[in-house]
C-alpha cells in the first residue's frame, strides 16, 4: 500500500518536472524566430526611416509592468497576448488588484510603468503622482457597461428605471416592494465587493457616491471575484446581481441583463451614453516613462492601434473614434513625434 | 526529566555530580541547545504573532466609531460604512462549525471504535492510509466538492428556495468530512493506549464486544478522544478555503443553515483578497477578527488541556 502510494507519488513528480520543462521551453523558443524575422524584415524594408520603427514589438525589449482594475484587466491580457505574438520578448505583468490600488502603485510606490483604470484618475491620485514626479497621461481604450443581469429562469424583470435600480440593491426587501405584480420573494443581492471599481461605480452612479444604502442591504453577497457573483444569481430566479458586461458575455448562456431605464445594454447605447451604467476605460503611463522604456512607449501605441480588433471579443465596447485619436495624439507628442 | 538528571542516572543508579562536570560532552551541548532553540522559536514566533495581533486590532478599538460593546454585541458586520458588529461573523463560524462536528465526532468515533476494537490488523492496515488521504486533500477541493456537489444536491432535496446557492450546510458538511479522518485518528491513537488488561478482564465476566467498546474501552480513553472533539472543534473554527467557496461572501446575522453567511475566516480571507489600503479601517478591523479567532482557539485549548487532566485515566 504504502510502496504504491509512494511509487505513484514519485510518477506524478515527474510527470510534473517534465511538464514544466516543456512549458520552459515555449518562449525560449520564441525570440530566436522573432529575431530572424525581425532581421528580414530590417534588411527588405531598410530603405525609408520610419521613426515608428524603433517602436514595434520585436525592436524593443525589457519589461512592463502594468497594475490596476480587474476590468481592464482582461483586455490588457489580451493586448499583451497579440504584443508578444507579433514578437515582443520581455515580460509583461499585469496585477488584477482594482484601480485604487492600481494608482497607489502608480503614484505612491511608483512601481508600476502603466496602470489600468476603470475610471478617470482623482485629483487626489494626481496629485500624489506629482509628489513623487510622475505627471499621469490618460489614455483612452474602451468603454465598459456593467450589466444588471438576474437568472435565466427569472421571468418577471426585465427593465427598471434608476429609482427602483436603488431601492432593489438597498432598502427593498422583497420583489413585491418593488412592483406589486412581482412575486412575495426576498431578493437577493450579488455585488461587486468594496474594494473593486465596479462597486464604486455603481454606488457612484445609482446612490450618488454614497455607500451606506447599499451595504445595509440585508440579504447581501460581496465579491471581488465576479465568478462568485455569476454563481450567484445563477442560483436563484430571485436574485440579482451587477458586474462588467466582460463577464455577462462570458455567461450569457445562463444570465440576462436588465434594461435600464429602458435602455438595454449594447455597442451602440454604451458609445452614445444612453445607457446609463456605461463607464470609460483607460491606461496611465508618463511622458517620462515612456522615454526611458521604449518599451511601454511601444505597448502603448500597440495596444491603442489595436484595441479594437479585440475589444468585443473581450466584452467591452470601442471607445469612440474621437477619443481613440485623442488618445494617440496623446501618444505622439509624450515620444516627441508629429502626429 | 530535569529532576531525574540531578540525583539519578539513565540506569537509575546516583551518579557522582564531579564526574559529570569534569567531561562535558561538546555533541550533547550542542544538542541540548539546538533542542533548546527549537522551543525557544516555537514561543517566540507565538509571541510575534500575539504581538502584531494586539498593535494592529489596538489601532482599531482606538478608531473613535468602535465601541467594545458595540463590537461585541452588534448584529451588523460592515466596517465601511461604521458597523462593527461581530456577531454575524461569530454565529455563522460556530454554525459552521456545529454542523461540521455533527458529522465529525459520530462518524469520526464510530471509525475509530470500528478500527481499535472490530478491524482485523489487516484491515486496519489498508484503512488507516486510506483515512490519513482524505486528511491530505487540499482543503480548496473540499471547497469546489461543497460548491459544486453538495450544494446541487441539498438544494434537489430541500428545494431551489429554501437552500441558497452559498449556504452554512453544504460548508460545515464538507468541513466534517474534512475534520472526520482527524478525529478518528486521534481517537483510535487513544483507544488503543486502553490496556488490554481492562479489555480481558471484562471479556472473562463475559461482556460482549460491543459491551467492552462501549463500556470499558471508551470510558477509559474519553480524555484522549475529548481531546481529539475539541483539536476538531479549532480545526473546523479556524477552517478557511471550504467556507470563503462555498458559504457565502456577506456577512448575514442569521440561524438558518440554508442561507448564505460569512464566517470570521472567510472574511478575513475575502476583505484581505480585495485591494485594501494599508491604514483604512477595514483592513484593521480583519486583525481585531483574527485575534477574536486567536481567543476562540486559545480557549478550547484550554479547555480541552482541563479535560485531559480531569479525566485522566492512569494506569500501573
Amino acid at each position: 500500500m504504502r510502496k504504491n502510494l509512494f511509487a505513484s507519488m514519485f510518477i506524478l513528480l515527474i510527470a510534473a518536472l517534465v511538464l514544466s520543462a516543456c512549458g520552459a521551453q515555449t518562449p525560449t523558443a520564441a525570440p530566436t524566430r522573432a529575431a530572424t524575422e525581425a532581421a528580414t524584415e530590417a534588411a527588405t524594408e531598410a530603405a525609408p526611416v520610419d521613426p515608428l520603427a524603433m517602436y514595434r514589438p520585436e525592436n524593443v525589449s525589457g519589461d512592463i509592468i502594468t497594475a490596476g482594475s480587474s476590468t481592464v484587466f482582461p483586455l490588457t491580457e489580451r493586448m499583451k497576448q497579440r504584443f508578444e505574438e507579433e514578437g515582443f520578448t520581455g515580460n509583461i505583468t499585469i496585477d488584477s488588484i482594482g484601480t485604487g490600488a492600481g494608482f497607489e502603485r502608480f503614484c505612491v510606490n511608483g512601481e508600476t510603468d502603466i496602470s489600468n483604470a476603470s475610471r478617470p484618475i482623482k485629483d487626489s491620485e494626481i496629485e500624489s503622482c506629482r509628489a513623487i514626479g510622475r505627471e499621469p497621461l490618460e489614455f483612452r481604450v474602451g468603454t465598459d457597461a456593467l450589466a444588471v443581469v438576474v437568472s435565466n429562469e427569472n421571468t418577471f424583470v426585465t427593465d427598471v428605471t434608476m429609482e427602483e435600480l436603488a431601492f432593489i440593491f438597498s432598502t427593498a426587501e422583497r420583489w413585491s416592494d418593488v412592483r406589486p405584480e412581482w412575486p412575495n420573494e426576498p431578493i437577493r443581492r450579488f455585488i461587486a465587493g468594496t474594494d473593486s471599481g465596479t462597486f464604486d461605480y455603481f454606488v457612484e452612479v445609482v446612490f450618488d457616491k454614497d455607500e451606506g444604502p447599499i451595504l445595509a442591504a440585508s440579504n447581501l453577497q460581496l465579491s471581488e471575484d465576479d465568478n462568485v457573483l455569476v454563481q450567484g444569481v445563477e442560483g436563484s430566479p430571485y436574485a440579482i446581481g451587477f458586474f462588467g458586461f466582460a463577464y455577462y458575455h462570458e455567461n450569457a448562456r445562463q444570465l440576462r441583463t436588465v434594461a435600464v431605464n429602458g435602455v438595454e445594454p449594447n455597442e451602440e447605447t454604451a458609445e452614445n451614453g444612453t445607457y446609463p451604467l456605461a463607464r470609460p476605460l483607460f491606461i496611465y503611463s508618463t511622458a517620462q516613462i515612456m522615454q526611458d522604456k521604449p518599451q511601454v512607449a511601444a505597448f502603448i501605441y500597440f495596444y491603442l492601434t489595436n484595441v479594437n480588433d479585440e475589444i468585443m471579443d473581450v466584452g467591452y465596447f470601442p471607445a469612440s473614434q474621437q477619443a481613440l485619436t485623442e488618445a494617440l495624439n496623446t501618444w505622439y507628442l509624450a515620444v516627441g513625434l508629429q502626429p | 526529566m530535569m529532576r531525574k538528571r540531578n540525583g539519578v542516572g539513565a540506569n537509575g543508579y546516583p551518579v557522582r555530580k564531579e564526574r559529570l562536570h569534569k567531561r562535558t560532552r561538546i555533541g550533547e551541548v550542542v544538542i541540548q541547545s539546538l533542542l533548546f532553540f527549537a522551543g525557544f522559536f516555537s514561543i517566540f514566533t507565538t509571541l510575534g504573532i500575539v504581538y502584531e495581533l494586539g498593535k494592529e486590532s489596538l489601532l482599531f478599538f482606538r478608531t473613535p466609531a468602535v465601541r467594545l460593546w458595540d463590537f461585541l454585541t452588534g448584529t451588523a458586520w460592515q466596517p465601511h460604512i461604521n458597523q462593527f458588529g461581530i456577531l454575524p461573523l461569530v454565529t455563522s463560524t460556530f454554525i459552521t462549525s456545529a454542523i461540521a462536528m455533527s458529522i465529525a465526532i459520530p462518524l469520526g468515533l464510530a471509525a475509530a471504535i470500528y478500527l481499535s476494537e472490530y478491524a482485523s490488523s489487516k484491515v486496519r492496515k489498508t484503512l488507516k492510509p486510506i483515512l490519513e488521504i482524505l486528511a491530505g486533500i487540499p482543503t480548496i477541493v473540499y471547497g469546489y466538492f461543497a460548491l459544486m456537489f453538495v450544494t446541487p444536491l441539498l438544494r434537489s432535496i430541500f428545494g431551489q428556495d429554501v437552500v441558497e446557492i452559498y449556504n452554512m450546510a453544504s460548508g460545515g458538511l464538507v468541513m466534517g468530512i474534512l475534520i472526520l479522518p482527524l478525529v478518528a485518528s486521534m481517537s483510535e491513537d487513544a483507544l488503543n493506549a486502553v490496556p488490554r488488561a481492562l479489555r480481558e478482564a471484562a471479556y472473562g465476566l463475559g461482556a460482549t464486544r460491543l459491551e467492552v467498546a462501549l463500556k470499558i474501552v471508551v470510558p477509559a480513553a474519553l480524555s484522549g478522544i475529548a481531546a481529539a472533539i475539541i483539536v476538531g472543534i479549532s480545526r473546523a473554527v479556524g477552517e478557511t478555503m471550504i467556507v470563503a467557496v462555498a458559504v457565502g461572501a456577506g456577512p448575514n446575522f442569521t440561524f438558518n443553515p440554508f442561507r448564505g453567511a460569512e464566517t470570521m475566516t472567510g472574511h478575513i480571507v475575502r476583505i484581505s483578497g480585495g485591494d485594501l489600503s494599508y491604514d483604512s479601517i477595514d483592513y484593521n478591523s480583519i486583525f481585531a477578527i483574527g485575534l477574536m479567532l486567536f481567543f476562540i482557539t486559545l480557549t478550547l485549548n484550554i479547555i480541552s488541556q482541563r479535560i485531559v487532566r480531569r479525566f485522566r485515566e492512569v494506569y500501573e
